[in-house]
């Protein structure tokens, strides 16, 4: 999962990203307004995270011309103004929820996988394929409710194309969910992260599709 | 009805003064209805023994007085008839010759003729005068009780001030009446006021009152607006710290959640800890700078007044951020040509003036800077080589909490927003600029 996170407090800004990328998401952090926006056009996020007082262009400012221009990626709103009129004020602007400072990382965990797994359609926490469950808020993969260890990227890989059920993922698309743009990347990576997870999970887990990418099918 | 209340007080002094004034009134009444009174006694007395005088007393036979006691005797109320008067006719010898058969009888002989004298008879104070007869062989006197023309006097002047005494309590009971009736919106007032909530500082309102009282109330409302001001930068104040203090807070939930996280990874360990360092140091910085404030905002310029000696403090302040200056290449020039902003005051306040601004052009200059500190007549200014600032910026710097957004510095906002308090409290101003090649904050004095 890739997230788009915009806040200019550099010790929030830097703790949420750490924090989140320890906790399996790809995450890309703009500390100004106009980069922030300007980024969401770039790469495929599944979630922002959007600070409200920015500096270059103010939160709300920013999240009414994403939604003007028809995007519809979950933004989660970090701000510390808690009052109820803010709340609604950003809600009205677009917001798919609202957090007050001070909150805490798990808190933001928790949200964006709700916000993600409502906006890929998903009501249960737990994703499943055949006889694999991904928990995406512990983060554990068990198989027949034994629990597999996968690192960090290969969990997002699997969470992806579970995510994705029945859908031919490019490499390329694949690459830019898992990878943030601070991240070198290299050019086999998601084979040898695909790679992993057949050794891990079985052969049959993932499908290869030839020259386009890879796919988690039901039999 | 408390002691101090002015209406029970306003009664009793209208009472008091209305009774001495009834009764000096009453006292020059009695003492001119008794001349009055003597006066027409007087004249009667002396009617009544001129015309005894003249009568023929020689042909007086002694069966006389008898005839006459027995006429008196068969006048109709002859006993009651009292004006306490009487008379009796001696001869030279001092021997009575006639008397009324009354009072009269009991003269005694002391001619003075002409004239009234005072005598006692039969135990009472009699006023007698004596005339002689027209044949000059006999002395005649006439006599008055005196007690007689004191209880004439005494029923004229209770007859007089009965009605001026009615007319007085009437008006005195009207007065208390009146006085209470106009103390009522005072009173109303006070009830309102009494009921009022702590938190009710709306103003009081005039309307009804006397205007005798409208100043007072406009006082009252005037203070009554000052404490709400006073309140609301209290509350708003309290508001303001609660929310900046969140922030911090938050940076350092997070960051304390990245470090247990790290158990396993030293270096992201270190990372996160290195940075709960500076997120401790950022809250304990906020946490001073918002006490400073709040004891600027209650500081009067009067507590304390000592002479302020800017050069020792610009240099002792310099000192302490020797090390800062270093890393940073920055540097410092001082100019002492003047007095500077202010001569008397609380140098721990100046101080603060000076550690504030030395601490912004420190954090906010390039690397190799220059930063002058000048002491000029009436003014301190602290100038920093720096980017241009925006005007939108520049316009709200000195406000509380106010920070441009996306500060890489960490800094409470406060710090600008103290010394513009405490140029406030001792009458300078404060101006941010924009000068050619950096950033220039001026205080100057009257």
């Amino acid at each position: 999962m890739r997230i788009l996170l915009i806040e200019d407090d550099y010790l929030i800004g830097d703790g949420l990203k750490t924090g989140l990328e320890k906790l399996g998401f790809s995450t890309d952090w703009f500390d100004d307004g106009g980069d922030g926006e300007e980024a969401l056009y770039q790469a495929p996020y599944d979630a922002v995270v959007l600070d409200l007082g920015l500096p270059g262009k103010d939160g709300l400012e920013i999240l009414k011309e994403w939604r003007r221009k028809g995007r519809k990626e979950p933004v989660l709103i970090l701000t510390a103004r808690g009052d109820v009129d803010q709340r609604i004020l950003g809600l009205n602007s677009g917001a798919d929820d609202y957090l007050g400072k001070p909150f805490s990382l798990k808190e933001v965990q928790a949200r964006l996988n709700a916000l993600i797994r409502r906006n890929n359609g998903h009501t249960t926490p737990d994703v499943t394929y055949r006889d694999v469950c991904f928990n995406p808020h512990t983060r554990k993969v068990t198989q027949n409710g034994r629990e597999i260890v996968l690192s960090p990227k290969e969990l997002i890989v699997l969470e992806l194309l579970m995510m994705n059920k029945n859908k031919v993922l490019s490499k390329e698309t694949i690459e830019s969910k898992i990878y943030s743009w601070d991240e070198e990347v290299q050019s086999n990576a998601v084979e040898v992260h695909i790679h992993h997870l057949r050794k891990k999970l079985g052969k049959n887990i993932v499908k290869t599709i030839n020259k386009i990418g890879y796919i988690m099918e039901d039999a | 009805m408390k002691k101090n209340s002015l209406r029970l007080r306003l009664i009793i002094l209208f009472v008091l003064i209305s009774g001495i004034a009834f009764a000096t009134a009453a006292f020059l009444s009695w003492k001119e209805t008794n001349e009055k009174t003597d006066e027409f006694f007087d004249t009667y007395q002396m009617a009544l023994a001129r015309q005894l005088s003249s009568a023929d007393w020689s042909s007086l036979t002694p069966a006389a007085q008898n005839i006459t006691d027995k006429l008196i005797k068969h006048v109709d109320n002859a006993d009651d008839e009292d004006e306490a008067i009487g008379f009796a006719v001696f001869n030279h010898a001092g021997k009575m010759v006639f008397h009324d058969n009354e009072n009269g009888k009991y003269f005694a002989y002391a001619p003075a003729v002409g004239t009234f004298a005072e005598q006692f008879v039969d135990g009472e104070d009699w006023r007698i005068v004596w005339i002689a007869s027209a044949d000059g062989k006999y002395d005649i006197a006439v006599g008055q009780e005196m007690e007689y023309r004191r209880d004439v006097a005494w029923e004229m002047l209770e007859e007089f001030t009965f009605p001026w005494g009615i007319g007085a309590c009437c008006l005195l009971l009207a007065m208390i009446f009146i006085i209470s009736l106009e103390f009522m919106p005072i009173n109303r007032l006070a009830a309102k006021l009494s009921r009022r909530s702590s938190d009710d500082l709306s103003p009081l309102d005039g309307k009804g009152l006397p205007t005798e009282i409208i100043p007072l109330t406009d006082a009252m409302n005037g203070l009554l607006y000052k404490v709400q001001k006073m309140l609301e930068q209290e509350r708003s104040f309290i508001a303001d710290s609660a929310h900046e203090l969140r922030t911090p807070l938050t940076a350092l939930k997070v960051q304390l959640e990245v470090l247990e996280m790290s158990q396993d990874d030293a270096q992201a360990r270190n990372d996160a800890l290195e940075k709960l360092k500076n997120g401790i140091e950022r809250s304990s910085r906020l946490v001073e700078q918002l006490l400073a404030l709040s004891k600027a905002e209650t500081v009067q310029q009067d507590s304390i007044n000592e002479p302020i000696f800017w050069q020792e403090t610009i240099q002792q302040i310099i000192d302490d951020y020797a090390e800062d200056i270093r890393t940073k290449r920055l540097k410092t020039e001082t100019i002492f040509e003047g007095n500077g902003p202010f001569q008397q005051g609380n140098p721990v306040l100046a101080s603060l003036i000076v550690r504030n601004l030395t601490d912004n052009a420190v954090k906010y200059s390039p690397e190799g800077a220059k930063i002058i500190l000048a002491i000029k007549s009436n003014t301190l200014s602290v100038f920093n080589n720096s980017a241009k600032i925006d005007m939108v910026h520049l316009k709200k710097l000195g406000s509380r909490f106010y920070r441009p957004a996306g500060q890489k510095q960490s800094g409470s906002g406060l710090g600008l927003a103290i010394v513009t308090r405490i140029a406030e409290i001792y009458g300078c101003s404060v101006s941010f600029k924009n000068v050619s090649g950096g950033f220039k904050v001026e205080i100057s004095g009257h």
